[in-house]
């Protein structure tokens, strides 16, 4: 099974301080390969134009939000096979299920811990390896 | 409709009603709108009925969060200090007694000892640092709930604006539009179509097959 270290992690959110933190976070599971987006836009053109093998993304964005993302993501022949971990402050049992039956991997509320996060990466990638 | 033209239409509709209550909502309304066109912000759409019991407990989330962030990091400098303060005393400790005695400080124990201290304490700071790291957070968080402050502060101007023309009691105001109401729940007590923690998350998902 892969281990965080293994994987380049993309990072979308709007806010650059919350797009440390997890940046961060990452970083401490051992995952020095992660990159940063803004908004969904500009993660759907980085996503087509590199390789990435994991996406954390927030919800509430400008120009494309992450419902949007997830559904491009989704959609894409050469990008669905992606795993997709929202990390919203959205706390709506109704986005929550719109997420899982749109396809995300996982979904965590903000505020969160190291903790909540390093599980449902390590979660994901058993999924993953279990379904390899 | 200008601002400048409420102060002239006040008197006239407020037949049957009092000046003063008029004359009072042209001035409130005049600040606003002086308030919002030095921050840069536009007038937009209707104010909620429900927005300002709502903004005030935006604004006491903002608070809280803030404050709890301050204080979160606050402690762990405290804590980082302290170790730190440890590994600066040790380390003069240690050295002195390697100068006076190298083979008697390594035979001891001493120096193990410290290296021991050392990665210990360091470790309890990088535990610190990512606390604070952590703490920073709110910054998304609050973010988010000011710039819906500001929405409901636009909107209220528009709403105050149109009382005054229309010298008559506002419209049932529309439903904030869903969402606008998006974002952090800043209180989640007593309702159902949210989720409180990420526990409650996780126990959703699992009623879902994740």
């Amino acid at each position: 099974m892969s281990t965080p270290s293994d994987l380049k992690f993309l990072i979308v959110d709007d806010f650059s301080t919350m797009r440390r933190i997890v940046r961060g976070l990452l970083k401490e599971m051992g995952c020095n390969n992660a990159e940063e987006a803004e908004d969904g836009a500009v993660a759907l053109n980085m996503l087509k134009s590199a390789k990435y093998d994991f996406v954390v993304s927030d919800i509430n964005m400008p120009n494309m939000n992450g419902f949007e993302l997830l559904g491009a993501i989704k959609k894409d022949e050469s990008l669905k096979h992606l795993p997709v971990l929202m990390v919203t402050a959205e706390a709506r049992k109704e986005d929550i299920v719109r997420a899982a039956q749109e396809g995300a991997a996982g979904y965590i509320v903000k505020p969160f811990t190291k903790a909540t996060l390093e599980e449902k990466v390590q979660k994901i990638m058993q999924k993953l390896a279990a379904t390899a | 409709m200008k601002m400048d033209d409420l102060s002239d239409l006040a008197p006239q509709m407020a037949a049957g009603a009092s000046p003063e209550v008029f004359h009072q909502l042209g001035m409130i309304t005049r600040q606003l709108h002086d308030t919002l066109t030095q921050l840069g912000v536009m007038p937009k759409l209707q104010i909620a009925a429900d927005g300002l019991p709502d903004a005030r407990s935006r604004l006491n989330y903002i608070a809280s969060k803030t404050s709890d962030a301050a204080n979160k990091v606050l402690n762990s400098v405290d804590s980082a200090k302290v170790d730190h303060a440890h590994i600066s005393s040790e380390t003069r400790r240690i050295a002195e007694a390697i100068v006076k005695d190298p083979v008697k400080a390594v035979a001891s124990g001493a120096v193990m000892n410290f290296v021991g201290d050392v990665e210990a304490a360091t470790a309890r700071i990088d535990q610190h640092l990512t606390d604070i790291m952590l703490a920073q957070d709110f910054h998304d968080l609050t973010g988010q709930v000011v710039a819906k402050v500001v929405s409901l502060a636009t909107e209220l101007e528009d709403s105050l604006v149109k009382l005054l023309v229309q010298a008559a009691p506002p419209e049932q105001a529309q439903k904030v539009e869903a969402a606008v109401l998006n974002g952090p729940v800043v209180n989640p007590e007593g309702r159902t179509d949210v989720v409180k923690d990420q526990a409650e998350v996780d126990d959703l998902l699992a009623s879902l097959g994740f």
